[in-house]
C-alpha cells in the first residue's frame, strides 16, 4: 500500500511537472469591506453578525476560480483540520473543495458541541472534550456556505466555504491574493467577502502569464 | 260694651302654630338636606369604593404580570443567547427553530396533560410562534409542542414591525370557547452580539386572573378590539356595551359609566391594560353592580327618615314648648293691649261724656243766661216804675234803690255767666288788633274815680307812653275792668293801687298791686276758681266769677294772669299779654 501511494505520487508529481508548463497565475487585490467595530461589536467574534449577514471580522476575501477545467489528475483531497483552541475557532474561516474531509479537534479543556443549521451542511457533533477519539469529523460534500457554532459557546462561529474548485485562496488583510497553477482558460474569478457578497468577473488565462485581476 | 281682655284665645292658637309651623319647616329643611348630603356622601364612598378596589385590582394585576414579564424577559434574553436560535434564524434554517426552541421553553410551555392544576398558569404559555425580524409569524412545521392555533389565528399574531420592547396584547380564540381571550406578549430577541432585535417571540397566556369574588355580583372581563368578554353579559348587551367601552376609551385610559345590564343598573369601569401597544386596545373591565349600593342608600334613606322623624317627633315637643314661652309674652302683650284698649275706649267714652256735659252745661248757662237777662231787666224797669211814683217814703225809696243796684248786679253776674258759658262752650273767638292798653288803663281808672266811695285811694301808675297789646278791646277792657275792680274792692281805707307795665320781649307785663288785707295762704290757690271770694265777708259786693273770667279771657288771648304777690298787706296781680306786632 506504501509502495502504491509513492507511484501514484510520482505519476501525480510528473504530470503535475507537465502541467507546470502551461500554468497561469492570478495576481490582484480585492478591495475589502471596511472593519465595522461598531461599539456594540464583541471583540470575541471572529465571525461577526451584522443585519443577517455574517462576515469575518478582520475583513477577508476568499478568491477562487470556476468553470470547466480540463479533466486532469488530481491528487486526492487531504485533511483540513478547524481547532476550537481558547474558546475559538481556528482558523475561524476556512475554505475547502468539495469532498473535504475537517477535523474539528477541541484543544481547550472544556467541551464544545460543535454543529451547523446551515443547509450546505447540517450536522451535530454532539458534546465532547479534547480526549475525544478519534478526532470528529465531517466530509462536506455540497458547495456552500456552511457556518459552524458551538451550542456551548454562544460566541464560537467560523465560517467554511465550501467551493466546488481546487483554485482558490485566501487573500490577506489587505486584500492581496495570488492564484497560481491555473490552467489556462476562459473562466469566472470570484471573490467571496461575505455570506451575502460574492463578486464575479470572468479572466483568460494565458499559459505561463501572470494576468492582474482587481475587484472591483 | 268693653269685653274681657283674654276674649281671642283662637289669635293666640294662631300665633302658636305659626310658630311651631314655622319651627317644624326649618326642622324638616335641616333633615332633608342632612339627608341629601348623607346620601351624596354615602354615593361617593361607594364610588371611591369601587374605584378603590378596581384600582386595586389592576395593581395586582399588573403586579402578576410584572412579574411574569420580568421572567419572560429573562427567558427570551437567554433565548436570545441561545446558538441554535441564533443558528435557526441566522442560517436560515427556520424549521429548525421551533425544535431548537423547544428544548428552551420547555418548562414554561403548558403542556395539555398538565392543565388539571387550573392556578398555576400565571406563567405557563399555551403557545408561542417567533416573528421574524419584518415582524410576521415564522409558522412552525408542526403544533406539537408550541400550541395549537389557527391558521387565522396565528396571522393574528404579526406585528407591523418587530417589538424594540414587551408587546401585550389579546387575542380572540375559536379553538377554544371556554377561554375564548388569551393573553399575548411580544418579546424582542435581540442579540447579545450586536443589540439587534434579530426577531421576537409571541407568547399567549390565560389572561390573569384575579375574579375570586364572584359572589358580590361584580362582573369582570375585557374588551378586545371592540368586542366585550363579559360571560355575565346578554350576547345582544355585549355589543352596545363595548361600543360604549370603545368609544370612552378611545377618549380616556380609564374612567367609569354607568350600564344597564340584564335589568340591573351597573357601574362600569374600564381600563387601557395595553396603551400604545403594536396589538389592537383591549381593556379591563368591570362591573359593579348598584343594587348593594342602592340598598345602602335605601337603608341610609330609611335610617335618615327614622332619624328625622324622631327629630321631628323631638322638634315638635320642643317647639311647642318654646312656642308657649315665646307666645306668653305675646300674649300678655296682647292682654296688655287690650287692657289698654280697654282702657282708652272707657276714657273716651268719659272724654265724650264729659265733654257733651260740657256741652250741655255750657248750653245751659248760656240758656240760663237768657233766660235769667230778660226778668232781670223786666224787674229793674218794675223797681224804677216804683221809685218814680210818688208816694214812696223815703225809706221805702231807699229800699227800692238798693233792689235796683241788686238788679244790676244780678245783670252783671249773667253777663259774666254768659262770657263763661260761651268761653267753655268755645264759641267765644278774638278778632284780634291793637289794643292802646295805656288809653284802656287810664279810662278804668276814671270810671274808678267816679265811684262814689268813703275811702280815698291813692292810685299809682307806672306806665310807657305807648302800651299797645294784640287783643279784642272789650274783652281786655274786660280783663282791666275786673282787676281795678279787685284792686279796689279788697284795698284798705287810704290805701294805695299800683298800675306798672313794662315790655319784656314779645310781651307786655302789667302788675296791677293794692294794699289790704292780702289773700291768706290757704285761699291763694283757689281764688281763680269761680264762685270764689277769696274768705271775704258777704259785705262786699262781687259775685266771685270776675277773677276766673280775667283769667279765661286772658288765657284765650293768648296770654296769662296770675298772683304775682300775696303778703299780708299786698297783693299783686301780674297780667301777661301779647304785644302788639310781636310774631305769634
Amino acid at each position: 500500500m506504501t509502495f502504491r501511494r509513492a507511484a501514484a505520487l510520482l505519476v501525480l508529481s510528473l504530470l503535475t511537472a507537465g502541467s507546470a508548463l502551461a500554468q497561469a497565475t492570478i495576481a490582484g487585490r480585492v478591495t475589502l469591506p471596511k472593519a465595522r467595530p461598531g461599539p456594540v461589536m464583541n471583540k470575541r467574534y471572529a465571525i461577526v453578525s451584522r443585519g443577517g449577514v455574517l462576515s469575518p471580522y478582520p475583513p477577508v476575501a476568499v478568491v477562487y476560480l470556476e468553470g470547466a477545467f480540463p479533466a486532469a489528475p488530481r491528487p486526492p483531497l487531504g485533511t483540513k483540520q478547524m481547532k476550537q483552541q481558547d474558546l475559538a475557532f481556528v482558523p475561524n474561516l476556512l475554505a475547502i473543495e468539495v469532498g473535504t474531509r475537517v477535523e474539528f479537534p477541541n484543544l481547550d479543556d472544556t467541551y464544545h458541541n460543535i454543529f451547523s443549521y446551515s443547509a450546505a451542511k447540517r450536522f451535530d457533533l454532539g458534546r465532547y472534550r479534547s480526549d475525544e477519539r478519534p478526532i470528529p469529523a465531517e466530509v462536506f460534500d455540497v458547495a456552500g456556505l456552511v457556518t459552524v457554532r458551538c451550542d456551548i459557546h454562544e460566541h464560537m462561529r467560523a465560517l467554511i466555504l465550501v467551493l466546488a474548485t481546487p483554485y482558490f485562496v485566501l487573500s490577506d488583510t489587505e486584500g492581496r491574493y495570488r492564484l497560481e497553477n491555473l490552467p489556462a482558460g476562459h473562466y469566472r474569478l470570484k471573490a467571496w467577502l461575505d455570506s451575502k457578497t460574492t463578486l464575479e468577473r470572468p479572466v483568460d488565462l494565458q499559459a505561463g502569464a501572470v494576468l492582474p485581476a482587481s475587484f472591483p | 260694651m268693653i269685653s274681657a281682655p283674654q276674649a281671642k284665645p283662637s289669635t293666640f292658637a294662631g300665633f302658636r302654630l305659626k310658630l311651631l309651623v314655622a319651627m317644624m319647616l326649618v326642622v324638616s329643611a335641616v333633615a332633608a338636606v342632612a339627608l341629601v348630603f348623607a346620601q351624596r356622601s354615602a354615593a361617593a364612598n361607594a364610588q371611591r369604593q369601587f374605584e378603590r378596589e378596581f384600582s386595586d385590582r389592576l395593581a395586582s394585576l399588573h403586579a402578576v404580570e410584572d412579574v411574569r414579564n420580568g421572567v419572560l424577559a429573562e427567558r427570551c434574553r437567554e433565548l436570545a443567547l441561545r446558538p441554535r436560535i441564533h443558528a435557526a434564524l441566522e442560517d436560515n434554517a427556520l424549521d429548525l427553530l421551533y425544535p431548537s426552541a423547544r428544548n428552551e421553553l420547555v418548562d414554561i410551555m403548558d403542556e395539555p396533560s398538565a392543565s388539571a392544576e387550573p392556578r398555576a398558569y400565571a406563567l405557563h404559555t399555551r403557545f408561542y410562534r417567533f416573528l421574524n425580524g419584518a415582524g410576521r409569524v415564522i409558522a412552525p412545521p408542526e403544533s406539537r409542542g408550541v400550541g395549537n392555533l389557527s391558521a387565522e389565528e396565528e396571522a393574528r399574531l404579526s406585528l407591523p414591525r418587530t417589538p424594540d420592547r414587551p408587546e401585550t396584547g389579546y387575542l380572540w380564540r375559536q379553538s377554544s370557547p371556554g377561554e375564548p381571550i388569551d393573553e399575548l406578549i411580544a418579546m424582542p430577541i435581540v442579540s447579545t452580539e450586536t443589540g439587534e432585535i434579530i426577531a421576537a417571540i409571541v407568547l399567549g397566556f390565560r389572561p390573569v386572573d384575579l375574579d375570586s369574588r364572584p359572589a358580590e355580583g361584580i362582573k369582570s372581563g375585557l374588551c378586545v378590539g371592540g368586542r366585550l368578554y363579559l360571560p355575565a353579559l346578554a350576547s345582544g348587551e355585549k355589543a352596545t356595551v363595548a361600543a360604549q367601552v370603545a368609544t370612552a376609551a378611545a377618549a380616556h385610559s380609564e374612567g367609569s359609566f354607568a350600564v344597564q345590564a340584564g335589568g340591573a343598573l351597573y357601574r362600569l369601569f374600564y381600563k387601557a391594560l395595553n396603551p400604545g401597544s403594536l396589538y389592537p386596545p383591549a381593556c379591563e373591565v368591570i362591573l359593579y353592580p348598584l343594587s348593594p349600593l342602592l340598598a345602602i342608600e335605601q337603608n341610609l334613606l330609611w335610617k335618615y327618615a327614622f332619624a328625622a322623624a324622631l327629630l321631628f317627633v323631638g322638634a315638635l315637643a320642643a317647639s311647642h314648648l318654646l312656642s308657649i314661652r315665646l307666645s306668653r309674652p305675646v300674649e300678655k302683650l296682647a292682654v296688655d293691649s287690650e287692657e289698654n284698649l280697654t282702657q282708652r275706649k272707657r276714657a273716651e267714652d268719659a272724654l265724650a261724656f264729659t265733654s257733651q256735659e260740657l256741652q250741655r252745661s255750657a248750653r245751659f248757662s248760656a240758656d240760663a243766661s237768657h233766660q235769667l237777662k230778660t226778668p232781670v231787666t223786666v224787674l229793674r224797669a218794675g223797681l224804677e216804675e216804683l221809685m218814680a211814683g210818688e208816694a214812696l217814703s223815703p225809706a221805702g225809696r231807699e229800699e227800692i234803690s238798693d233792689l235796683i243796684h241788686q238788679t244790676f248786679r244780678l245783670t252783671s253776674i249773667v253777663e259774666d255767666l254768659l262770657l263763661l258759658s260761651r268761653l267753655d262752650a268755645g264759641r267765644l273767638s278774638i278778632a284780634f288788633s291793637p289794643v292802646d292798653l295805656r288809653a284802656l288803663i287810664e279810662a278804668g281808672l276814671d270810671d274808678l274815680g267816679t265811684l262814689p266811695e268813703e275811702s280815698e285811694l291813692k292810685i299809682e301808675t307806672e306806665l310807657p307812653a305807648a302800651l299797645s297789646v294784640a287783643g279784642e278791646k272789650r274783652y281786655t277792657a274786660l280783663i282791666l275792668q275786673n282787676l281795678l275792680e279787685n284792686a279796689r274792692k279788697y284795698n284798705q281805707p287810704g290805701g294805695r293801687i299800683r298800675i306798672a307795665a313794662r315790655e319784656e320781649g314779645d310781651w307786655v307785663v302789667l302788675t296791677i298791686g293794692n294794699t289790704g288785707r292780702g289773700i291768706p295762704p290757704s285761699a291763694r290757690e283757689h281764688i281763680f276758681e269761680r264762685f270764689h271770694r277769696g274768705g271775704v265777708g258777704e259785705d262786699l259786693p262781687g259775685h266771685g266769677l270776675g277773677l276766673n273770667l280775667a283769667r279765661e279771657m286772658a288765657r284765650i288771648h293768648g296770654g296769662e294772669l296770675r298772683l304775682s304777690q300775696a303778703s299780708e298787706s299786698w297783693t299783686e296781680f301780674e297780667l301777661r299779654l301779647r304785644r302788639s306786632g310781636a310774631s305769634a
